[in-house]
């Protein structure tokens, strides 16, 4: 045994278990967000249920196995079941049951015990709807402006709403979206001269037409929106639910009509894409609970770039003059004992400091300055994208910081005494030489900083992050990025959808698509990083003597 | 250390055939470098005393004598690369053209530029190998590319090392041997036309062909600059250089044409440490 000890084993043993425990975790954490997050999508099979109670009551259930669970008997003797002495154990099944107009709850808890009856018919359907969640039941007719036609017209008419759908989003987002955008600049403009004691009769007289132009524009578009709603909200559908009841669905409002039952295994693969796919270029619908997250991933992104942007140069900047300029005295050893512990504050911190020195006085003073006219109502004086991207910026800066010192440290005097000797300054000498050959260290402090922000949701929340954001920070009108914005995030989205939503059982796959989706964008953004690093890597590499 | 007899190392044909120079008594256009009551501490150690000596032109002079002796010390006050030293306080004074580089409104990297320096081990950049020779004089802002090309077939066919890259001019310099990365080193420091070449050690890190290329290589250097060497290895001194001064603990104990002090050595000193009795 003590030769054992001696001989090392011990601790090969005891590292390579720990290696294993870490990478165990990491794979089962993958695993279970994927598993969980990805089933989401694909298209589950649609059950009817005939069911029996104690008191021979019949009854029918339409739905989709969501969870199923074994429960001891013991915990059921209240119910007065007559059961098998010798049964322990009874399945209970979950069962999402949508139709929210009906029932006021979409899931319902089935005992198997119940069940006499299970099939899978081929003409169940479920249908996806804008609003009231899904609806699932059988199609009892199709009605095309107030007559009845063959249900196999379905596709065909839900093409043609899809088409108009697209038009209506058009209009609405891009057109009168700007000239809602040039009126409300028009009002501002007004507001400025008023400010100023410029508002002549002619500039008044100027922005009076502009107005009347815009207004004429709008009467027009919406006039153009009116007939498109009309055009889908021409035809209904009659679906017929689990109890028998007839509901009338307009197809204003239906996503998706699909048949589950009768798809094969290419089919659902296409499905599962189609909705992956929508997933992520989708707008959220229904409080958060449906739809894609793409203004979530798009704010995400976006401000994990602006704090990138905002933090290299400055992280990059403060290192150089910490190791090359700053003297090697006390002064300097506190200051670097003082960046380091930065990293260590949490980051909620940040979040209040960037509420008080970036929102209030720093947005607030712009705001007096810039953009007097639209107060009170404030422009920069409000949480927004470039203050949330500049909190960050602050709470990553230690790491580029000290990555990018640590780069400087590595590269051998030789370097700079031959670049020196050469006649160059020590600005050429940093600027030629040393920042190329410390390019790799600068980069691996901007992945630690992108996989430190990405992840970032507490200080967020202070500083711009929003449950529901009506505007992309980016759009067609100028100047097209729009910092002062507030923006959606991945990361509060988990948060929003998973415990702040109405309907926190029917989110639950969404918050693991999410996360899982989280987890690729960072990983997506680390890699992209991690390339460019290696790239340099292999430019500057230096040779070993 | 091996011993070696002064005869041994006064087989160099060379040197004899050259009357030598009267270094107590050269005239102005002779001198390249004046060095006068030079002293240097780092911190509270004397690293150099009051030395006094002049450099001739178009001549290689070597710096010999024992490690920490302070020939390299005193090869770095010349293109004073020790300002880079914390803690390091001169005094005294080194003439270049008459004026003291250790003056007050003196640009150091003017300086640096006509004195070039070659260090110990090769440190090419890593960057390709033409980049590596222009980079002086892409600092002086010199961006035509014909005349850096021009300037580049120059240096490095002057460090004898053109036929040997001329067809991987754009490769990294790191893929070359020890050899021709401090060959490239040398056509990187000749780039820029300096006026003095300093050689710290220039062989000590490489095999004895590489060494025997690049001894040949300062023999030639020397028709276009005033080469300064210092070397610990004796053989080295003599095979190369016009004259050697031999430091011993920060003095400056010898200094006369090479195959004088090598064969017959004025001071106790000196002898015993060619004579291999320590060092």
């Amino acid at each position: 045994m003590n030769k054992w000890f001696r001989s090392g084993s011990p601790w090969i043993w005891l590292s390579a278990g720990g290696v294993s425990i870490s990478l165990i975790s990491v794979l089962g954490l993958l695993w279970l967000i994927a598993s969980r997050g990805l089933s989401y999508f694909w298209p589950s099979q649609l059950y009817q249920f005939d069911l029996m109670d104690e008191q021979g009551a019949k009854s029918v259930v339409i739905g989709e196995i969501y969870d199923r669970e074994q429960i001891p008997v013991s915990q059921l003797a209240h119910l007065d079941l007559t059961l098998d002495p010798e049964q322990e154990v009874l399945e209970r099944l979950l069962i999402k049951t949508g139709n929210r107009e009906l029932v006021s709850l979409d899931f319902r808890w089935l005992l198997s015990h119940n069940i006499t009856n299970t099939q899978t018919p081929d003409d169940l359907v479920v249908v996806e709807r804008r609003t009231n969640g899904n609806f699932y039941g059988y199609i009892d007719s199709v009605v095309v402006d107030g007559e009845k036609v063959a249900n196999n017209q379905l596709d065909e008419l839900l093409t043609r709403v899809e088409h108009f759908q697209e038009k209506i989003d058009v209009l609405q987002k891009s057109d009168i979206g700007a000239i809602n955008y040039q009126l409300e600049r028009l009002r501002l403009k007004t507001r400025k001269y008023q400010l100023d004691n410029k508002l002549t009769a002619v500039a008044q007289a100027e922005i009076d037409s502009e107005i009347a132009i815009l207004n004429q524009k709008y009467a027009k578009l919406e006039q153009e929106l009116l007939g498109y709603r009309e055009e889908i909200s021409r035809d209904h559908i009659v679906m017929r639910a689990m109890d028998g009841q007839l509901v009338t669905i307009n197809f204003e409002y239906i996503l998706k009509v699909s048949f589950n039952n009768t798809l094969g295994l290419m089919d659902k693969t296409a499905m599962f894409f189609s909705q992956v796919g929508a997933f992520l270029v989708d707008d959220p619908r229904e409080a958060n609970t449906e739809g894609g997250v793409f203004p979530a991933i798009f704010g995400t992104v976006l401000m994990v770039l602006l704090m990138t942007v905002i933090v290299s140069p400055f992280g990059v900047i403060a290192a150089i003059y910490l190791h090359e300029y700053a003297g090697n005295n006390a002064f300097t050893k506190l200051l670097r004992i003082a960046v380091i512990n930065l990293a260590g504050v949490p980051s909620i911190v940040y979040g209040v400091f960037g509420l008080g020195f970036f929102v209030y006085m720093v947005g607030g003073s712009l705001d007096q300055l810039f953009y007097a006219e639209n107060l009170p109502s404030p422009t920069f004086g409000t949480p927004g994208v470039l203050w949330s991207a500049l909190t960050l910026a602050i709470l990553t800066l230690p790491v580029v910081i000290v990555s990018t010192e640590e780069g400087l440290s590595r590269i051998p005097s030789a370097m700079r005494h031959g670049s020196l000797a050469l006649g160059a300054t020590k600005a050429e000498t940093l600027w030629r030489i040393i920042l190329p050959i410390a390019s790799p260290a600068i980069m691996t402090g901007i992945i630690l900083a992108i996989a430190r922000a990405a992840g970032e949701v507490a200080p967020l929340m202070l500083v711009g992050v929003v449950k529901m954001a009506p505007n992309l920070p980016l759009d067609g009108n100028f100047p097209f990025l729009h910092l002062d914005r507030k923006f959606m995030h991945l990361g509060f989205h988990i948060y929003d959808v998973g415990f702040q939503s109405p309907n926190v059982e029917a989110a639950r796959p969404l918050v693991y698509a999410t996360a899982l989706l989280l987890v690729t964008i960072i990983v997506a953004l680390n890699m992209t990083a991690v390339s460019i690093r290696n790239k340099l890597r292999e430019r500057y590499k230096m040779l070993e003597h | 250390m091996i011993s070696i007899s002064p005869k041994a190392l006064s087989t160099g044909t060379e040197h004899l055939d050259k009357s030598p120079l009267d270094l107590t008594n050269l005239s102005p256009e002779q001198i390249a470098l004046n060095i006068n009551n030079l002293s240097l501490q780092y911190g509270k150690k004397q690293a150099l005393n009051d030395i006094s000596m002049a450099i001739p032109k178009g001549q290689v002079t070597a710096f010999i004598g024992p490690s920490g002796c302070g020939k390299s010390t005193l090869l770095r006050c010349i293109n004073r690369m020790n300002d880079l030293v914390d803690d390091c306080h001169i005094s005294g004074e080194i003439n270049l053209h008459g004026n003291n580089i250790y003056g007050k409104h003196v640009d150091v990297a003017e300086l640096r530029r006509k004195v070039g320096m070659v260090f110990q081990r090769p440190n090419p950049f890593p960057k390709t190998i033409y980049e590596n020779v222009v980079y002086g004089l892409r600092i002086m802002g010199e961006n035509n590319r014909r005349r850096l090309d021009d300037a580049a077939e120059k240096s490095l066919r002057s460090a004898a090392l053109w036929n040997e890259v001329k067809d991987r001019l754009h490769e990294s310099a790191l893929g070359l041997s020890g050899g021709q990365q401090q060959r490239l080193v040398i056509a990187r420091a000749i780039a820029i036309q300096p006026e003095v070449l300093l050689l710290d050690e220039p062989t000590s890190a490489l095999d004895p062909i590489s060494t025997l290329t690049i001894e040949e290589l300062i023999n030639d250097l020397k028709k276009q600059f005033t080469v300064v060497i210092v070397t610990h290895n004796m053989q080295q001194a003599a095979r190369v250089s016009d004259q050697t001064a031999f430091m011993y603990m920060g003095d400056l104990i010898e200094y006369s044409d090479t195959n004088t002090l090598f064969t017959t050595p004025m001071k106790k000193k000196t002898e015993d440490y060619i004579t291999g009795r320590y060092g």
